[in-house]
């Protein structure tokens, strides 16, 4: 390759260069279109927070309701905790109840079968001494 | 002069502080004797009942079940049940002379005794007292002093001579009859006075 031709080459590379990152105007109306959609995006809802169930306790009303069903179920609760234990001391109460009869009732038991016994054996020595 | 009229009102402040205790001491629930020979005993049960506490467990009694229903209506007039029975672990854990003192208590008026059982055989003596107010019972002591085991029963309230025969009769005990038990009482009677 003869040195003339190199340097046609190298003209030719910078000419294709020259020709690609030569300065062109924007088009009409490209910076009214680019402002347009930055505030177009401004505008639009955060995507994240629309999805978000928490948003719905951002109502003052939702919040207020919220916390009254909590109260509510605590409150109910406490009822339930209190109704079980109540029940449970009445029914310890009615076994000692039942305890204090079923003494009784086999004291009373444990006399008559000695009332029987000396009964029967009064009549035995009438028997005898007839 | 004066010192007659002071000691006077204070004899009188006296008496009318009293009578609320005397009042008391009318209604005999548990003797503090018998109280003591918990320290002694092996095995103790203590049921004290009074009349809120009674209403308030005989609520919890299904009338569904029907010796349930029989204890909701024996119990529905008392004033108190209180039952102390005290088991020990030998013979003589107690002294005749304790048991003495707490059947001391029921000879007033206000009582009688309608059982009195003494059996030297086995050394298994019971007393059934009965209170009595306008010929209605009005309560029922029982005094149980078995070889081994003591046994109080104190049922105060207006309780029906049938209702007590439902008490015997219960629990898979036979029925107590009550005429067997007025029957019984004049010769178990004369037994104890031998």
């Amino acid at each position: 390759m003869t040195r003339m031709n190199m340097d046609k080459d190298d003209s030719r590379m910078d000419d294709a260069l020259r020709n690609a990152l030569r300065r062109q105007e924007a088009p009409d109306g490209f910076a009214d279109r680019v402002l347009a959609r930055v505030a177009q995006q401004n505008l639009a809802p955060n995507p994240v927070r629309h999805d978000s169930w928490l948003r719905f306790f951002t109502q003052p009303i939702v919040r207020w309701a919220a916390l009254a069903a909590v109260a509510g179920a605590m409150i109910l609760g406490v009822h339930v905790y209190q109704v079980r234990r109540e029940r449970a001391e009445g029914e310890a109460a009615k076994q000692r109840l039942m305890l204090a009869l079923r003494i009784a009732g086999t004291k009373l038991q444990l006399a008559k079968s000695k009332v029987n016994e000396m009964n029967a054996n009064q009549t035995t020595n009438r028997h005898v001494k007839e | 002069m004066k010192i007659k009229t002071r000691t006077n009102a204070t004899l009188w402040l006296v008496v009318l502080l009293a009578l609320p205790m005397l009042a008391r001491a009318q209604d005999v629930k548990i003797p503090p004797d018998v109280e003591k020979l918990s320290a002694r005993a092996k095995e103790t049960v203590e049921v004290t009942m009074d009349g809120p506490m009674l209403r308030w467990a005989s609520k919890f009694l299904s009338a569904e079940d029907p010796e349930e229903a029989k204890c909701a209506k024996l119990v529905a007039n008392l004033k108190g049940i209180y039952v102390r029975s005290f088991e020990f672990d030998k013979d003589g854990a107690y002294s005749a002379a304790e048991v003495e003192a707490l059947r001391s208590q029921f000879r007033s008026p206000a009582w009688s005794r309608v059982v009195g059982v003494r059996s030297e055989r086995d050394g298994d003596n019971v007393d059934i007292f009965f209170k009595l107010e306008n010929d209605k019972m009005a309560g029922i002591v029982i005094i149980s002093a078995e070889a081994r085991e003591l046994t109080f029963v104190n049922i105060v309230g207006p309780l029906e001579v049938e209702q007590l025969a439902d008490l015997g009769g219960e629990f898979g005990i036979p029925k107590l009859n009550p005429k067997d038990l007025s029957k019984s009482s004049s010769k178990a009677q004369r037994g104890d006075r031998r």
